[in-house]
């Protein structure tokens, strides 16, 4: 993996520069003709990336038959949206929202908790010189490297040795751990705070500690939403992991409810007719993630900008 | 320096991690358990000794059922567990025995996993508690599913005895009177159907291993067999299997079925805009077909499945499940009684067969006049419970299955299931299904015979 | 004097930087050591025996390996991953460089809304992008169909064996191009405009000048897409394994590595070989990476 802490190293003026500024550094003003022909193509691209989730946002106004025998792109013949929700917040005694419920906690915690974590190693590495500093590096590197799902059931099995499936933190500690947090809060860090501040503050008398809790984090702010907003999003969709970690119901995130709500939908057994009610769910489930990202775009856009420029 | 102490703590983690990994033990009985009869006194002081019992199943609102139990019996109380049945069921309580961790008291479980369940000690033997006193309030070939020679092992719930469900209308617009009577009418009847309709007279999925050997099962094949400790029969690709799969792959290669995938929404959509003229499935059948496509209401009638030899009337089954008390009970007694109320209460079963759809095992219920007597305006008018209820009387007494059936059935899809979807060698693919199986079981330490 | 004392400072300082340094990773390391390096380590362990249904467990040392490397259904789904890594990878990246490229050129109206909706599917779950596209698949009801009869065309089964990695590698394209797109859009904008401003001086067209100009100066972030994508591929599993139930004779339990692992461990309760299964396509996947990394790097230094 030296080949890969050698590229993050490099050199690179620019986007040095724009690190430092914590955002994509403004071209000059120069204001470019649109082009009609490219506009056009690129909204019809767009149709492609929106169609799926029109027809599931027209899909949560119909009913099971509606569904499979309308046009869907168009609304049907009666309008559903109101029953769709109440059959999605209703049935099995409302367990939706305890699913909704958990996701939130599962997400924010496993974020917020990643995003510390990560952020004080990651800081750690790029702003002091210490013995054992490149080892520790390339391990984390290495690491990203390892599939996700690979390690799912060792986990899995480790966690059952230690009686921790089937609550809340068998979904929560995993998450936890985020080694391309690290990574991207390092690169981050060696750009955005600058070592003649940290040398300055030294000098006023400033204890390590204080340093990092004044300058460094302020500094590292985009960059911390940056990696917030990934684990959350991580977490969030995260699947594989609640699927063999759980057994009780009551724990499970939206995906997971919903997979298993679709799985019965299709195999029947208590002839329940869930299909609208599936997709009522999934249209409720996405609604948040992308509310967050609409609003943070300043700060996820900036701080993306640095890992991936200096990937 | 630092380093090594980091290095230290890591370590240290790691031998927490290996402690942890040799804390794993299995689950064995526990200590609250007996091979005497239980007395009356014992039961007594059992049920009022306030207890919790830990219930996992998917029975949709069985809430309802656990209430009569819990108003009988006030002391102990029911957590029901909806495990939504499907894939991870099995895994999930295989997982807790595993870890010993989070066990139930009493899971549902369908008869063909209970050797599963078995072959590792999970189960209770019921029959201290009372169990094999049961026999007699179930229909024979069902009970023959819970019992083995070493014991009771679970209590019936439901049961699917396969009959024919059928569009009326369709086979009056092809000239057919009723389900076919024979399997060769049935081929008369597809190519009659399929000409002068359009439809398929019916869908033969390859995904669904228990239709196949629900098939199997009324052709008089005994695919499977285990002694209960170490040994297996595997005979996928007898005579009698083969002349089932022949069968099939002549319709299939005259394109008089359809071979798409059941239970999913292309299915019901098939059901529905009559691309498929009838339904070979079971008891349970008749009620799901209801819910699913209530636009063809009317339309649809039950029949026998047809028969191999004229004259003949033997059935199979497909599906139905029981609930077995888990070995590491710490309340056997309550955990017998509160399986065997659910399942043999009268009023308990009555309301599994009316109001869960649960087509029942005991033969008390299966004469209730609240339940045989229904009639249904989705068929015409047709009693289809009371009609249902003769066919249980002809399943084949006895069916036996491996102690690993997840495998055999993801082995299916890879096999027979797969040239079925493909429309290849069903034949070449029953062997290699066969093949695929037995040494699977030698793997695992199993003496084939 | 003063040097000596200064000395003695910076000493005291240096040691204080050096425990505070521990001090914040150590926090990430023991997360990191627990739910990292224990599980693989353990997942190591557990590679090494076999267990069975009847007689418990044994060690078998690599004895779990080689029957992985003999065995039909690992390579069968290694193949298939395979496939979609050289037909799915080239194909989403490709579309993505192009969006950020136009992007980039700042010649589309509206483009901010544009970039902002591309990546929406990003935050889509995996989940309900595969639910949702499952009943866009739908052969006699689903949304492409209809399109199909719509124009007098009979539809193709979306769900059939032979389409079906197809499909998945359209919903894979679906949720990531948006993703990859915003990560090149990102390294686009901060090149330098000198490097190209004399290009188009010179009279460079934008092609030539996203050709030779703008994709060499983002090699870096090019890089990271792909190995993000080769790890990707090979983790293939929700999408497939959630499509199953729908399209259960298409997706066998073998179609991808992990889906077989899963499986494995699971379904045939082979928890040993589900280890060795999951270790060695770790290894598959370390070592598809670093060639890649390697081989760019060499490129650029030759460049």
């Amino acid at each position: 993996m030296t080949t890969s802490v050698q590229s993050t190293t490099a050199p690179r003026a620019a986007s040095r520069t724009a690190a430092r500024q914590g955002s994509p550094r403004r071209r000059s003003s120069r204001r470019k003709r649109g082009s009609t022909v490219l506009t056009i193509i690129l909204w019809v691209i767009l149709v492609y990336f929106l169609v799926p989730l029109v027809w599931l946002f027209i899909s949560t106004t119909k009913d099971n038959s509606d569904l499979f025998s309308t046009f869907g792109m168009w609304f049907g013949h009666s309008f559903q949206f109101v029953a769709n929700f109440e059959s999605l917040f209703t049935f099995q005694h409302g367990v939706f929202w305890q699913w909704a419920l958990n996701t939130v906690i599962y997400a924010v915690v496993s974020a917020v908790g990643a995003a510390i974590l990560a952020t004080a190693c990651g800081y750690a590495l790029a702003k002091y010189r210490f013995r054992g500093r490149n080892v520790v590096f390339s391990i984390i590197l290495g690491s990203i490297m390892v599939p996700l799902t690979a390690l799912a059931i060792p986990t899995y099995l480790l966690f059952a040795a230690a009686n921790l499936t089937d609550s809340m933190w068998a979904v929560i500690l995993p998450s936890l751990a985020s080694p391309f947090g690290v990574y991207l809060m390092r690169v981050y860090a060696t750009d955005a705070v600058d070592d003649s501040l940290l040398e300055a503050a030294r000098i006023d008398g400033a204890g390590e500690f204080r340093i990092f809790a004044t300058i460094g984090l302020r500094l590292l702010t985009p960059g911390i939403v940056t990696v917030l907003l990934f684990q959350l999003v991580a977490t969030w969709n995260n699947y594989f992991l609640p699927l063999i970690m759980l057994n009780t119901p009551s724990l499970f995130p939206v995906t997971v409810g919903l997979a298993q709500w679709q799985a019965t939908a299709s195999a029947g057994g208590g002839a329940q007719v869930l299909f609208s009610t599936v997709l009522t769910g999934a249209f409720v489930s996405i609604i948040p993630l992308i509310v967050a990202f609409l609003f943070l775009q300043r700060y996820w856009q900036s701080g993306l900008t640095t890992g991936s420029v200096k990937g | 320096m630092k380093f090594r102490k980091t290095a230290a703590s890591l370590l240290s983690v790691a031998a927490a991690t290996a402690l942890l990994l040799t804390g794993c033990s299995p689950s064995g009985p526990s200590g609250s358990q007996t091979t005497k009869p239980v007395t009356q006194d014992q039961i007594d002081k059992a049920m009022n000794t306030p207890t919790t019992l830990t219930f996992w199943t998917w029975v949709p609102d069985i809430q309802n059922e656990v209430n009569l139990f819990e108003k009988k019996y006030p002391k102990i109380k029911v957590n029901v567990v909806n495990t939504t049945g499907g894939a991870q069921h099995y895994p999930k309580l295989r997982a807790a025995l595993k870890s010993g961790k989070g066990i139930p008291d009493v899971a549902q479980v369908e008869y063909d996993y209970i050797p599963s369940f078995t072959q590792t000690k999970s189960l209770l033997d019921l029959t201290p508690y009372g169990g094999a006193d049961l026999k007699g309030d179930y229909v024979d070939w069902v009970w023959n599913q819970v019992q083995t020679s070493s014991g009771v092992w679970a209590i019936p719930q439901d049961s699917g005895p396969l009959g024919t469900l059928y569009r009326n209308d369709i086979l009056t617009k092809a000239g057919i009177n009723g389900a076919p009577k024979t399997w060769a009418d049935f081929a008369t009847a597809a190519q009659q159907v399929k000409s002068k309709t359009g439809s398929y007279l019916t869908d033969l999925p390859g995904n669904d291993m228990f239709q196949m050997i629900g098939f199997f099962w009324q052709a008089g094949a005994k695919p499977f067999g285990y002694d209960g400790n170490k040994t297996v029969s595997v005979d996928l690709n007898s005579d009698t299997d083969q002349k089932v799969v022949s069968y099939w792959q002549d319709l299939i290669d005259k394109d008089l079925v359809a071979t798409d995938p059941d239970f999913t929404d292309a299915y019901y959509q098939g059901l529905a805009q009559s691309k498929y003229a009838s339904w070979l499935v079971a008891a349970w059948g008749p009620v799901f077909l209801q819910g699913t496509v209530k636009s063809t209401s009317g339309k649809w009638r039950a029949g026998d499945i047809p028969q191999w030899n004229a004259g003949d009337n033997v059935s199979g089954n497909w599906g139905g499940s029981s609930d077995a008390v888990m070995a590491a009970t710490k309340n056997p007694i309550a955990a017998y009684e509160f399986t065997k109320f659910i399942n043999n209460d009268a009023d308990s079963t009555l309301m599994l067969a009316n109001q869960q759809f649960l087509f029942p095992t005991k033969t008390a219920t299966l004469s209730t006049p609240q339940f045989v007597d229904q009639k249904s305006d989705f068929y015409g008018g047709q009693q289809v419970n009371k009609f249902f209820a003769g066919v249980s009387s002809t399943v084949d007494k006895k069916f036996e299955w491996l102690p690993f059936m997840d495998y055999v059935n993801s082995s299916y899809t890879n096999t027979l299931g797969k040239a079925i979807a493909d429309h290849t060698d069903l034949k070449a693919a029953l062997a290699s299904w066969q093949s695929q199986v037995v040494s699977y079981a030698k793997q695992q330490g199993f003496t084939v015979k | 004097m003063t040097t000596l004392s200064s000395r003695k400072n910076s000493a005291q300082l240096r040691r204080g930087q050096t425990r505070a340094a521990w001090t914040l990773t150590v926090p990430f390391l023991i997360i990191f050591a627990a739910m990292f390096i224990a599980p693989l380590g353990y997942s190591l362990y557990l590679s090494l025996f076999s267990s069975q249904l009847v007689g418990g467990e044994i060690f078998t040392g690599l004895g779990n390996y080689l029957r992985a490397l003999q065995d039909p259904s690992f390579w069968a789904g290694l193949g298939r991953v395979t496939i979609f890594l050289f037909v799915q990878v080239p194909i989403m990246l490709a579309a993505s460089i192009c969006i950020a490229l136009a992007l980039d050129s700042g010649r589309v109206r509206g483009g901010r809304v544009v970039r902002l909706l591309v990546f929406v599917p990003y935050a889509v779950p995996s989940v309900v992008a595969t639910l949702m596209w499952g009943y866009l698949y739908g052969s006699d009801f689903g949304l492409i169909t209809q399109l199909f009869h719509a124009v007098g065309l009979s539809a193709p089964n979306l769900l059939s064996p032979k389409n079906i990695l197809g499909s998945t590698m359209n919903i894979v394209c679906w949720e990531f191009i948006g993703y990859n797109m915003i990560i090149l859009y990102a390294a686009l904008r901060s090149i330098p405009e000198e490097l190209y401003e004399a290009a188009e001086i010179d009279g460079a067209g934008q092609f030539r000048i996203a050709w030779s100009i703008k994709l060499p100066a983002i090699r870096q972030a090019l890089l990271l897409t792909v190995i993000f994508s080769i790890i990707g591929s090979f983790q293939l599993f929700n999408e497939p394994n959630l499509l199953s139930n729908i399209a259960p004779n298409s997706i066998g339990t073998d179609f991808t590595p992990n889906l077989y692992a899963y499986n494995v461990a699971f379904r045939s309760q082979e928890i040993n070989y589900a280890a060795a299964l999951a270790f060695l396509l770790g290894i598959i996947i370390m070592i598809v990476s670093f060639v890649v990394q390697t081989a760019a790097n060499r490129r650029e230094r030759q460049a």
